[in-house]
């Protein structure tokens, strides 16, 4: 689904991917573990191509988005994305916020739209929030929120920018258990993340990223079990 | 002082006065709308990434912000639009070209700094979402950037309609060229110049007022 050959990633003078090589199949849940300044986020980053690519391949469903000509809107659309942050639209309510792409994009009638944004947000646990404003939810209703608003461009697969590390603790849970619905249910997932129990639970392969290199990859029991690189056990033991 | 105002002088030049704050209104409304259509423009082609469309607003902005409005109504009453159209035009073309330019470079950069407030999260949530930049910036980063901007532009409406008082070089009939009249045909200057003070200070605490409620009603959210 996503094939990364050789991707090369620098700001300005600081080299930030090495050399990234990896490939995301259809389906599966991939994490993303790794330390502060591994390059983890900007890897993610390079999948939609919101940062510029420096050099190397990025081919997410046979088109390559390093190419200056690719049309990135198109490919955005198929892949979502979930911010640390979450980037709600604040002057929009939350059902505006879902509805906006569906509309202006793949140009789905209002009433349609709008009964897709009620079905995710029941789904996601928020039915009663619909006509409420991003800042009277809390950080993890939002989070749920911006998970219905990518959902809702129906994408082939979805990525997660430590979607959980700007919650309270106590909101983490109702994140996660959102993204393990939708790990159960098949969707593809690629998810940079400080939450080792989660990649454990849910990950079907965990890469480990350090120093603007995928490090070590395999499947969770492996990598947090038995890890091969020395870098990954030094991780894992202040971690875990 | 106040005992020798001259009210029957007053009276008859004060029909005279309210057709000049008319005129000084509308020239004002006028050139604040055409100002923010080409402030939105210049201040969208000053944050462009592309060095050339850059240029343009960056030089257009750098002369009107640079130079005197005095200086700029007079060259173009008296040699821009001359040379462009064979002959001298209207003093109301005059005036609102030349206040339209000058406003419009200041509200392109209240519109560069509008939209440079945005956090960064919220283009990237709406790019990242398939809509493209013109979209983004429509939809998501425009109505936010405006609320913030309302307080500057209000002061910049307001600066606006103070300096159209600088027309009565040109002869444009507003409230500042009826007072100069008055003063020059009755040798009065307190009657006049206080009165259109006073006109003046009317509509800039009404526009202040304007500007206070629409920030009321649509606030920074």
């Amino acid at each position: 689904m996503i094939t990364v050959r050789n991707l090369h990633k620098s700001f300005g003078s600081l080299e930030v991917l090495k050399g990234v090589d990896c490939e995301i199949r259809e389906g599966e849940v991939v994490c993303v573990i790794g330390p502060s300044g591994s390059g983890k986020s900007t890897f993610l980053r390079c999948l939609n191509r919101l940062e510029e690519i420096t050099s190397g391949e990025v081919i997410v469903f046979d088109t390559n988005i390093a190419d200056p000509k690719a049309d990135l809107n198109a490919i955005r659309t198929e892949v979502g994305m979930v911010f640390q942050r979450f980037n709600l639209f604040p002057h929009k309510t939350v059902l505006d916020n879902i509805t906006l792409a569906p509309q202006k994009v793949r140009r789905t009638d209002k009433a349609q739209a709008e009964a897709n944004a009620r079905e995710l947000l029941r789904k996601v646990g928020l039915s009663d929030k619909a006509n409420a404003y991003p800042n009277q939810l809390s950080g993890g209703q939002q989070q749920r929120v911006a998970i219905a608003r990518a959902l809702a461009m129906n994408p082939k697969v979805l990525l997660f920018d430590e979607p959980t590390s700007a919650l309270d603790p106590e909101m983490v849970g109702e994140v996660l258990d959102v993204m393990k619905q939708l790990a159960k249910e098949g969707m593809t997932m690629v998810v940079v993340t400080h939450e080792m129990g989660f990649a454990r639970e849910v990950g079907d392969r965990v890469f480990f990223m350090d120093q603007g290199y995928i490090m070590e990859e395999g499947v969770p029991e492996q990598i947090f079990a038995n890890p091969q690189n020395e870098r990954t056990q030094n991780f894992l033991s202040k971690v875990l | 002082m106040f005992a020798d105002i001259r009210w029957d002088a007053l009276q008859e030049y004060f029909p005279l006065f309210l057709k000049g704050i008319l005129m000084t209104a509308e020239i004002t409304v006028i050139s604040v709308a055409i100002g923010v259509v080409l402030g939105l423009f210049a201040g969208m082609g000053r944050i462009s990434h592309n060095p050339i469309v850059r240029l343009i607003p960056n030089i257009y902005v750098g002369f009107f912000r640079g130079t005197p409005l005095f200086v700029q109504i007079l060259l173009i009453h008296f040699a821009v639009l001359p040379a462009i159209f064979g002959k001298s035009p209207a003093a109301m073309v005059s005036g609102i070209v030349a206040l339209s330019l000058n406003a419009g470079a200041y509200i392109a950069e209240i519109f560069r700094a509008g939209i440079q407030s945005i956090d960064r999260g919220q283009m990237e949530a709406a790019r990242s979402l398939g809509l493209s930049y013109s979209q983004s910036m429509f939809h998501i980063i425009l109505p936010q950037a405006v609320r913030r901007m309302l307080p500057p532009l209000g002061n910049e409406a307001i600066m606006l309609l103070k300096d159209s008082s600088l027309l009565a070089a040109i002869s444009l009939p507003e409230v500042t060229y009826y007072a100069k009249l008055m003063a020059g045909k009755t040798y009065l200057a307190w009657e006049p110049y206080l009165t259109i003070a006073l006109m003046y200070l009317v509509l800039t605490l009404l526009l202040a007022r304007l500007v206070k409620f629409l920030e009321r009603k649509y606030g920074t959210v």
